[in-house]
This record gives structure tokens, C-alpha cells and sequence, in this order.
């Protein structure tokens, strides 16, 4: 199974209720193609790091989607949202092979990961020992 | 008599993902992401850090993504 992000920024000048009939629209495309959505985020209006197309916001979108047989429309998803100018930014994200690596890596120091806490603590007492030579 | 050893005290590096457990660094958690790029916008190398080699590929791998979706700066100026 393979699992994706698509995320991507709508110009702030859209209406909340355009910005969710355009999700609505890919989510179709997306489920048409064989895939599912999981979840979907609205971040809502969000300051820009930088601008573009002199706009300082835009608004964010989120979704999460799941393939089974990695068959998905996410090529045409983004041919189209290359197409409407309205989308500012997207990005698509294959997630799956790395969360499986990270939850790999997250096992096996569960068992001794215990005993790494307490080393904020012991820092201030190397400066106390520089003292002791007289 | 005392030496004079000069006396430096260097903080010992950790990586940071290391010792919070991150394995996976998001691109979407600006929060954690903001700490390792300082004023300039730049990445913050590992030598000053403290970054562990696997952790550095994927923080550098997703300050990029953040960048392209404009959660994160370029450069500022």
C-alpha cells in the first residue's frame, strides 16, 4: 500500500467555499483514480514566507491519501493544478516508505531508550570540577 | 601551583532528533524545522548543530519541501 501527502495553496483571494469545491474536485479525481482520502486538513489562511505573485497568504490544503494497488490520478491531479492559477503551490509527498523506515528504527531503541534522558542534567557539573586541582 | 589549562567547556552536542526520537521530520512541523534555520534562512550546517548524519539528510530534505510550499523562507533580506 502506498500512502501520499498532496498538499498545496490556494490564493487567498478565493472564497473558503470555492477553496472547498475545488477540493472537493480533486478529491473526486482522486478517488475516480482508485485511491482514498484518509483525512483532509484545511489550515486555512496562512502568512507566506516569501511572496508570490505579490500575495503575502494563501491558503492551505491538505490531504492524505492511500493506494492499495499504487494505481493512483495524482499525475493528473497535478497536470491540472499546474493548469489553475489559482493554486499557488502543490506538492505531493510519497509517504509510506518512510514512515515504515522511521517506525523500523523507532522499535528497536524502545528497549533501552530509557536510561538517554538524563543527560541535560549532568552537563552543569563538568564546569564545577574544573576547581578541584590546587 | 595551578596549571593553566584553559579552561573551555564545550557543550556537548546531541542531535536533536536523536534524542527526542524524531525518525520521521516533517515538513509540515515549521515549529521544529524554524530551529535550524537561523536569520539568514540558511540550513544550519551539523557542524554547529550537532545534527546527526541521517537525521541531517532528511531535516535538509524536508526544510526544501517546506520551502516550495512557502512555509519556510528562501533567504530574507
Amino acid at each position: 500500500m502506498r500512502t501520499y501527502e498532496l498538499m498545496f495553496v490556494v490564493d487567498p483571494r478565493i472564497a473558503d467555499e470555492e477553496v472547498v469545491t475545488m477540493t472537493q474536485e480533486y478529491k473526486q479525481m482522486i478517488s475516480a483514480g482508485g485511491s482514498e482520502i484518509t483525512q483532509e486538513e484545511q489550515w486555512g489562511r496562512r502568512k507566506l514566507a516569501y511572496p508570490i505573485e505579490k500575495l503575502n497568504e494563501g491558503k492551505y490544503v491538505l490531504l492524505f491519501i492511500s493506494s492499495q494497488d499504487g494505481k493512483t490520478a495524482l499525475h493528473e491531479v497535478e497536470h491540472r493544478m499546474r493548469q489553475n492559477d489559482k493554486i499557488l503551490r502543490y506538492l505531493t509527498v510519497r509517504t509510506d516508505e518512510d514512515l515504515k523506515r522511521a517506525a523500523r528504527l523507532a522499535r528497536p531503541e524502545g528497549a533501552g531508550g530509557s536510561s538517554s534522558s538524563g543527560n541535560e542534567a549532568g552537563e552543569p557539573a563538568d564546569l564545577a570540577d574544573e576547581d578541584e586541582e590546587v | 601551583m595551578a596549571r593553566s589549562r584553559k579552561v573551555f567547556f564545550r557543550r556537548r552536542k546531541v542531535c536533536k532528533f536523536c534524542a527526542d526520537k524524531i525518525d520521521y521530520v516533517d515538513y509540515k512541523d515549521v515549529k521544529l524545522l524554524q530551529q535550524f534555520v537561523p536569520e539568514r534562512s540558511k540550513i544550519l550546517p551539523r557542524r554547529i548543530s550537532g545534527t546527526c548524519a541521517r537525521h541531517q539528510r532528511l531535516l535538509q530534505q524536508a526544510i526544501k519541501r517546506a520551502r516550495h510550499l512557502a512555509l519556510l523562507p528562501f533567504t530574507t533580506d
